[in-house]
């Protein structure tokens, strides 16, 4: 591991979903540091608040209380906008169910990501070695329904690093796929942190957590922090 | 039932919104409904109300025993009534008076006028009856005191209407109705008084024709100035509104049409949404029907009351504005016959409500169950589209994604542009009319008041290029007498002074040949070639060569063009107006002035119903108001469906939003969807408006002439920008709606 360096840093973060007598507190005061070039995975039981993390780390939701600081930049209190373009510049996500435009060629799908960030004019060349890097040259102008669910994921995976982003969180990357696809995956995710890259994986997959730097558990919203 | 209710009150949000599109698209099918019935059916209620007669005849003054005497001979015949029309009197009450006042003076029997305020006139003195226009245009009221020249002051015993014109003051004349008593009282009574109208009612009002047939040789004799059947009355009337009132009913209609689209895709997306519930509830045991029914009751549940408010709201919008036009044409409002339509439309309404929710129900639930649990809603492609990945033209994709849905919008918003395109149209032929005699292709700038001796005198006003006598003959076919036409006769060539546009065939050039309108012409199949057989109201009858047809609007294009001298041999004394036609850059007002030092009085020609200028000018800001009415109705149309792609794709949408898209990109998306849908529907509406609608009315509002509707440079580029600001503002709109949930919402989060 080379240098690390505090690349995602949440402090008391607290997010209830629900009103009145409906109202569940799924994260509570959460403190969560991520290095670049780490991969961290984060456990837990249905419904302990691990979805709901990775959305607000990546300024997919809004917190009711604590600060998330990304590449330096405070998410907390953003406007839609800012959070934009801190998503495009510094954070890829990717989806268990893989979330691919269904009318789009896998490669179309990783050149729409590429729109919004600031590769410009290098943004078709950067599409093409992405999606040549993974193995999907053959399969690049099919349709995800065309598509197998390792492909999709892989498809997935270029899309959510065709910008260079700092930071990639993925949502059970591998909950819908077979062994051997789920080990592929996991395999990219991996040597994306090579880059200096953090990841940080919600999963149930003992696969991902073999694989990760360090383990962190919710419970009850709480996070129990696990060194590996 | 009690489940269905139970299902709807856990879903409340839901339910409100969907109310909400019914309750819109009902107050737009009430407001129609009720403009559309109003109207269609206004002259057929005044009618009965005024105990409309089936002829009303005008002769010059004469003595009731001897024109009772030949009336009684005609066939058919089963009641007459007389009265005596004094024109030009002076009337005056409530601070407003004119001297062009019309009193009939009423000899019992049947009135052929209804009283719809006050009472009758009866045997109690100094009781005057007002016409309701009148009433209406002065501000008087039962009780009030009404002067008419020769009779002094007396009291409005009522308020009458009567349907053989159109109302004051859009009828240039007011007329008054008091009793032969009345008048008896101040002048003397006489045993046998002179009259001057007669009103007849047939036993048998569809053998008109023979009645009409006996009538001729009966009154040959006496100088007959009107013989005015019901028909002939009605097209006085739609000559006055009839354009409106056609538009206004197909306005109705489309907005009917855009109303349903709307309410059966609201449905559609409502039980789609609902698409992984349908699977739960058929993997419970569920059948196919059972789901269906289901969901039909919910909408249909969810519909009634909101529809119910929604036609209410709307006819009790549309009932004050539509009883003011009827007013005008001296009609009557529905009232409580309204009712009927509205339960009809009522029902209409609930109905595709039920099946907008049972088709895409049956659609949905012919997919496999296990598809259903996975919720998703639509089919994934197995197609790419050649677009690539440009914002707008995904978003072009996931409009058409839906090709029944897609179809749809475009179809109705196509129906609702061309509508708007006519209606722009019209308005601004009416605009013509109203400025320029030249739209009907009427050359002659003035009209001089003369006889056929002072020709050369006023050819030789400097200015005037030609001059000729202009008449017009009041007639019918001979053949069929029931169908009323005008005789415009000149002594020369009439085409210097008046050249509507030939459609078929040549200009005359003897006194044995005729142009007829395109009016005439429909109604009685004439072509060129083909003989016309006229009967003048005072004269024998003529027989013409057709040799062209011209589109004329002048008496609903029921003209007919020909040389004076067969009408003059008949009666030599044939007068009217000269025309005149000036020299090129000749100043109208100096010609006038010359005119008058010469002795002559001219006026200045104007479009075709120079009295009607005013009221043409409200027709056409109307017709331009309801082409607004119409926008507005695009407008929802598209925002609606726009939202709907919205919602979809909303996980493409938020999906967008996680990978850095800005409101600005999801615009740029919604803009696409919405430019795929608005540009088809403009060519839609194009293509509709020149080769169905456009000629379809140019024929209905004429009954007249075939008009060129066809919408100008400055109609079609407010459409075209029109269309343009209601595409981006329903994007803008969606694209707001669309970044106002959080991105994890969109994308199906499940907390975890």
């Amino acid at each position: 591991m080379g240098v690390l360096t505090a690349l995602l840093r949440v402090r008391g973060l607290t997010k209830t979903v629900g009103q009145g007598r409906a109202a569940r507190r799924v994260l509570d005061r959460v403190e969560l540091d991520v290095q670049a070039g780490e991969l961290v995975a984060v456990v837990g039981s249905s419904g302990s608040g691990k979805s709901t993390l990775l959305h607000l780390a990546g300024g997919l939701d809004r917190a009711d209380a604590g600060t998330i600081e990304l590449a330096g930049e405070r998410l907390d209190g953003r406007s839609e906008r800012v959070l934009a373009r801190l998503r495009a510049r510094h954070v890829g996500f990717v989806f268990q169910a893989f979330h691919l435009v269904p009318e789009l060629s896998g490669e179309e799908n990783v050149r729409l990501a590429a729109r919004f960030g600031a590769h410009g004019a290098q943004a078709p060349a950067r599409v093409a070695a992405l999606v040549d890097a993974l193995g999907l040259r053959p399969v690049a102008r099919s349709v995800p329904a065309q598509l197998s669910g390792g492909e999709q994921q892989r498809f997935a995976i270029a899309r959510a690093l065709v910008n260079d982003p700092a930071l990639v969180l993925a949502d059970e990357p591998t909950g819908n796929l077979d062994a051997e696809s789920g080990a592929v995956v996991l395999a990219l995710l991996r040597a994306a942190t090579r880059d200096g890259r953090a990841v940080l994986v919600v999963t149930h997959d003992a696969a991902v957590t073999a694989s990760a730097d360090r383990v962190v558990t919710l419970r009850d919203g709480r996070l129990l922090c696990g060194e590996r | 039932m009690r489940r269905a209710l139970t299902r709807l009150r856990r879903e409340r949000r839901r339910v409100l919104a969907s109310a909400l599109v019914t309750l819109a698209a009902a107050l737009a099918v009430g407001v129609s409904t009720t403009v559309g019935y109003a109207l269609a059916t206004g002259y057929e209620r005044a009618a009965q109300r005024s105990d409309q007669p089936d002829v009303l005849a005008r002769f010059a003054p004469v003595r009731r025993s001897a024109l009772d005497a030949r009336l009684r001979r005609l066939p058919n015949v089963v009641r007459i009534s007389y009265r005596g029309e004094v024109n030009r009197v002076g009337l005056a009450a409530n601070g407003r008076s004119t001297r062009n006042g019309a009193v009939h003076i009423v000899h019992g029997g049947r009135r052929g006028y209804g009283v719809v305020a006050g009472h009758d006139l009866g045997s109690r003195s100094g009781e005057v009856l007002v016409e309701r226009g009148v009433a209406t245009a002065w501000g008087l009221r039962v009780g009030d005191e009404l002067r008419i020249g020769g009779l002094g002051a007396l009291r409005i015993a009522g308020v009458a209407l009567s349907v053989d014109n159109v109302a004051f003051p859009l009828a240039a004349v007011p007329r008054v109705y008091v009793s032969a008593a009345e008048v008896g009282r101040r002048f003397g009574r006489e045993r046998d008084p002179v009259v001057n109208v007669a009103l007849l009612w047939l036993a048998d009002p569809g053998r008109l024709d023979i009645t009409l047939s006996a009538a001729r040789p009966a009154i040959f004799g006496l100088r007959t100035e009107q013989l005015l059947t019901r028909r002939g009355v009605r097209q006085a009337i739609d000559q006055a509104a009839g354009v409106v009132i056609a538009l206004l009913i197909v306005f109705g209609v489309v907005a009917a049409a855009c109303a349903g689209a709307m309410l059966a895709a609201a449905a559609d997306a409502r039980v789609r949404r609902r698409a992984a519930v349908l699977g739960i509830e058929r993997a419970l045991g569920a059948s196919r029907a059972q789901v269906v029914g289901d969901q039909a009751l919910d909408a249909v549940l969810i519909a009634a009351p909101a529809a119910a408010l929604g036609l209410t709201a709307g006819a009790l919008l549309a009932i004050g504005p539509a009883t003011t036009l009827l007013g005008f044409l001296n009609e009557v409002a529905p009232g409580a016959a309204l009712l009927a339509p509205l339960a009809a439309a009522y029902t209409g309404l609930l109905a595709v409500v039920a099946a907008g929710a049972a088709w895409p129900a049956w659609q949905v639930t012919r997919r496999p169950i296990a598809a259903l649990l996975r919720g998703g809603d639509l089919s994934p492609p197995t197609r790419r589209i050649r677009a690539g990945a440009r914002p707008a033209l995904l978003g072009a994709r996931f409009a058409t994604a839906r090709r029944g849905r897609w179809l749809g919008s475009v179809v109705v918003l196509g129906v609702a542009i061309a509508t708007v395109l006519l209606v722009l149209a019209v308005a601004d032929l009416l605009v013509a009319l109203r400025d320029d005699p030249g739209t009907l292709g009427r050359r002659y700038a003035l009209t001089v008041t003369g006889d056929r001796s002072d020709l050369p005198a006023v050819r030789a006003v400097p200015g005037v290029a030609a001059a000729d006598q202009r008449t017009t003959i009041e007639a019918a076919d001979s053949f069929s007498l029931t169908e009323p036409l005008r005789v415009i006769a000149y002594r020369g060539d009439h085409v210097p002074f008046e050249a509507p546009p030939l459609q078929s065939g040549r200009r005359l050039r003897s006194a044995g040949e005729v142009e007829v309108g395109d009016g005439l012409a429909d109604a009685l199949g004439l072509r060129p070639g083909g003989q016309l057989a006229l009967q003048p109201v005072n004269g024998r009858e003529l027989r013409f060569r057709v040799v062209g047809v011209v589109r004329a609007l002048e008496n609903n294009g029921r003209v007919v063009y020909a040389r004076s001298a067969r009408f003059e041999r008949d009666d030599p004394d044939l007068g009217g107006p000269i025309a005149v036609r000036l020299d090129a850059g000749a100043d109208r007002g100096d010609v006038l002035r010359a005119l008058a030092a010469a002795g002559f009085a001219g006026r200045a020609s104007a479009g075709t119903t120079t009295s009607n200028r005013s009221f043409l000018g409200i027709l056409a800001t109307v017709l331009r108001t309801v082409a607004l009415a119409i926008g507005l109705v695009c407008l929802a149309a598209i925002t609606q469906a726009l939202a709907l792609t919205a919602r979809d794709r909303r996980r493409a949408l938020a999906l967008l939003r996680a990978g850095g898209a800005s409101r600005h990109t999801l615009g740029a998306l919604l803009g696409g969807a919405a430019a795929a849908v608005l540009l088809p529907a403009l060519a839609f509406a194009l293509a509709l408006e020149r080769l169905v609608l456009g000629p379809i009315v140019a024929r209905l509002t004429a009954d007249y002439a075939t008009l060129p509707l066809h919408p100008g440079g400055v109609g079609l580029a407010v459409v075209g920008g029109g269309l343009a600001l209601a595409g981006t503002i329903a994007a803008l709109a969606a694209a707001r709606t669309a970044t106002r949930e959080p991105v994890a919402t969109g994308l199906g989060r499940a907390d975890g």
